[in-house]
């Protein structure tokens, strides 16, 4: 079978869910006629006509207020925020407005929005086209982050998140559009909030998602080579966080690695640590994090890359954290 | 700032190697009126039965009963404002070394009856991780778990050969079980060797003999041998160190434990500094934890941070005989009865009073040599025992 392309991926679950409901609409800044910034959407305003898909004013809060608008009038809007960095544009319609409306309506009136959004860093973009979005909106109830890591993900979470009754960040890493895979089963939709366990192995759990569950794979290759047998775990959802999973591994593996894109400080990492501790103290070895400094994604393409979680820099953090040394490479 | 809330009384860790406690009796009522440093209840801990104090004022309210036994940190009781509401804080509670384990490590020690800090650390920081635990669990140190209860009716009664009646079964109290593990620990895990001498105790017996005008308590031949052990430790730092972590500790602190046959128990009271103590000290101080290790009122603190031991079985008649390390010293001394023997001195046949003194020895801190000077010097301290006085 031909493989998927991320992007791909995503502009087929768009175009699948626009062909089979006419409640779905979707726009944003220049996602119709140009086709997005990052070439996922082309084609979409030719088979679904410029009512369901078009473009957008460079406003991201009007973007935002019509979505959630017209969510609530009857609508299924997925709208576009071309970089995740602006979110913060958007945030009184997603956080006031959107996650909120399920329950001060008394759970009367759902708010079914999805709004899609590049993330991450890793593509010379600098400190205001890289930065990872998750610890603005995990603590805001009412609204689900999903954070896919392969094409088939891609396509049958955003299947899942166009169809789920109220809104939805779905996160798009910039560095995955290019990656090909597996293309899942026609009509394959999933479940939010669930994890998958992409790795099996006996000697530590290593969480992440998106991007970094491949860094974390690619290591996990270089670790069993050494004798340290890793499992990982895709989060893919990354609110409501899929507890269940994370603990059962953790309690067969002893010891928990999250790997986190984004700043120390508030990141999603601190909640799966917490979790896990509350919940599973007396398994655990250990305990730890991998996540970015707090600081500004730097521009300088060296200095990005030594910013960024990689699959090297998860090796040595686990022969630090199991006291275990390294078989020297050729490298 | 919350004037009225109620304080949680918790199972306080009383020494530094209890996991869990029992609560043997509640010195105050359910519903009673405590005041903050009052004695509230009586806890028995792996060493010793302690009391333990309010920390605050109010009523108490009993969360767990006595004779149950929880874990460290459990809420035992809390103390609810009452009509006296003086802030009192809490007493600073000394936090001795804690050993460096993951939690994992320290629920598999405590389900197996391993002591910490008798397992080797190979974790990040030399923390002692699950897989050091089952190391040591695989080399057969670990207790082997209870047997299962003899059935109380046999399915089918042999007609022949009658079967044995269950034995009576004893649980272990648990300054049992810390014995039973630390024993194990140590025969499992100290590669010990035995060094003996015999030591002429005529010049100790005279001594004491002209004691009593001048001494009181009159010092016993077992305060002399502490005092003994104690000026060669001094000397001796090895002999008075430890084994760990592929490393030596080596104490400044002389504290010589001895030991004392307590009911159903064996306790080993320490002498502090006991190289900067008279010998007339040392028997004031050996007589007065003795009896309290006897009556049970010993507490924790008494029982602990010995650099060395002694176990003398001379007062049953006991020859000579060997004795088993407590890790993580590197020692311990064996004593024997003193006995008159014929003997040969100056080529002459004579009647001397001679007492075998035995070391175990942990043969990775003290070698051969290292522990047969230490020996040799216990026993030049011993024959020529003025050096003891002064």
């Amino acid at each position: 079978m031909a493989e998927l392309e991320f992007r791909d991926a995503v502009r087929d679950a768009l175009d699948e869910e626009l062909a089979r409901d006419e409640a779905v609409v979707f726009f944003g800044e220049d996602v119709a006629r140009p086709g997005g910034v990052f070439a996922v959407t082309g084609g979409l305003q030719e088979r679904h006509g410029s009512m369901r898909v078009f473009d957008t004013p460079i406003s991201e809060l009007a973007i935002a207020g019509a979505a959630f608008g017209a969510a609530i009038s009857g609508l299924r809007p997925v709208i576009e925020i071309m970089f995740g960095d602006f979110l913060f544009l958007a945030m009184d319609s997603l956080a006031n407005q959107a996650a909120k409306y399920w329950f001060v309506s008394r759970e009367q009136a759902s708010v079914p929005l999805v709004v899609r959004s590049a993330v991450g860093a890793g593509g010379r973009f600098g400190a205001i086209h890289s930065q990872m979005p998750v610890p603005w909106f995990q603590g805001i109830p009412g609204l689900k982050i999903v954070a896919p890591s392969t094409p088939r993900d891609a396509k049958a979470l955003l299947k899942a998140a166009i169809r789920d009754e109220n809104p939805v960040l779905f996160l798009e890493h910039k560095r995955l559009y290019a990656l090909k895979g597996e293309p899942g089963d026609d009509g394959e939709v999933a479940q939010l909030g669930r994890a998958n366990v992409v790795r099996t192995g006996s000697d530590l759990t290593i969480v992440s998602a998106m991007k970094g569950v491949h860094d974390v794979l690619a290591a996990a290759e270089q670790l069993a080579t050494e004798g340290i047998d890793a499992e990982v775990v895709d989060l893919r959802t990354l609110r409501p966080l899929d507890r269940d999973t994370v603990l059962e591994s953790v309690r067969r593996t002893n010891r928990l690695m999250v790997v986190e894109e984004g700043p120390r400080t508030g990141g999603w990492a601190g909640g799966v640590l917490a979790d896990v501790t509350e919940d599973a103290l007396e398994y655990l070895d250990d305990a730890w994090r991998l996540t970015t400094a707090d600081a500004p994604i730097p521009y300088s393409p060296p200095l990005e890359d030594a910013f960024l979680p990689s699959a090297e820099s998860i090796v040595a953090s686990v022969h630090e954290h199991l006291n275990t040394r390294p078989v020297n490479s050729s490298a | 700032m919350s004037v009225a809330s109620a304080t949680t009384v918790r199972m306080p860790r009383l020494s530094d190697s209890m996991e869990e406690g029992t609560i043997v009796r509640w010195l105050k009522v359910h519903g009673g009126a405590v005041r903050a440093g009052e004695a509230i209840v009586e806890i028995e801990t792996d060493k010793a039965t302690m009391e333990y104090e309010a920390e605050a004022d109010g009523v108490l309210e009993i969360v767990v009963h006595e004779g149950d036994t929880v874990a460290l940190g459990e809420v035992i009781a809390q103390i609810v404002p009452g009509e006296v509401d003086r802030p009192t804080p809490p007493p600073r509670r000394e936090r001795p070394n804690r050993i460096r384990a993951t939690p994992l490590a320290r629920r598999l020690a405590a389900e197996r009856g391993i002591e910490l800090a008798t397992v080797h650390g190979t974790g990040r920081r030399g923390h002692v991780v699950k897989a050091d635990v089952e190391a040591l669990a695989a080399n057969g140190i670990a207790p082997e778990p209870a047997p299962e209860p003899a059935p109380a009716v046999p399915p089918e009664p042999a007609p022949v050969v009658q079967s044995a009646p269950a034995p009576q079964r004893q649980e272990l109290t648990r300054v049992q079980q810390r014995i039973a593990s630390r024993m194990a620990q140590s025969r499992a895990t100290v590669p010990n060797f035995e060094l003996e001498v015999e030591v002429d105790m005529d010049a100790c017996l005279k001594l004491r003999a002209e004691l009593p005008d001048h001494a009181d308590p009159v010092p016993s031949i077992n305060d002399m041998v502490i005092r003994a052990c104690a000026l060669a430790l001094a000397k001796h730092p090895r002999v008075n160190g430890s084994y760990r972590d592929d490393g030596f500790d080596l104490h400044d602190e002389v504290n010589v434990g001895f030991a004392v046959a307590a009911p159903d128990a064996l306790l080993v009271p320490v002498i502090r500094d006991a190289n900067r103590k008279s010998v007339v000290e040392i028997a004031h101080e050996t007589r007065a934890l003795a009896t309290k290790a006897r009556d049970g009122s010993i507490t924790p603190s008494e029982l602990s941070g010995a650099t060395f031991t002694i176990s003398n079985l001379g007062m049953f008649g006991i020859t000579r005989f060997t004795a088993v390390i407590n890790p993580p010293q590197s020692a311990i001394l064996a004593v024997g009865a003193v006995q008159a023997r014929a003997v040969v001195r100056d080529g002459e046949l004579a009647i001397a009073h001679i007492m075998s003194a035995s070391l175990a020895s942990d043969h990775r801190i003290l070698y051969g040599a290292d522990a047969a000077r230490f020996l040799v010097d216990v026993r030049e301290r011993l024959q020529a025992p003025i050096g003891l006085l002064v």
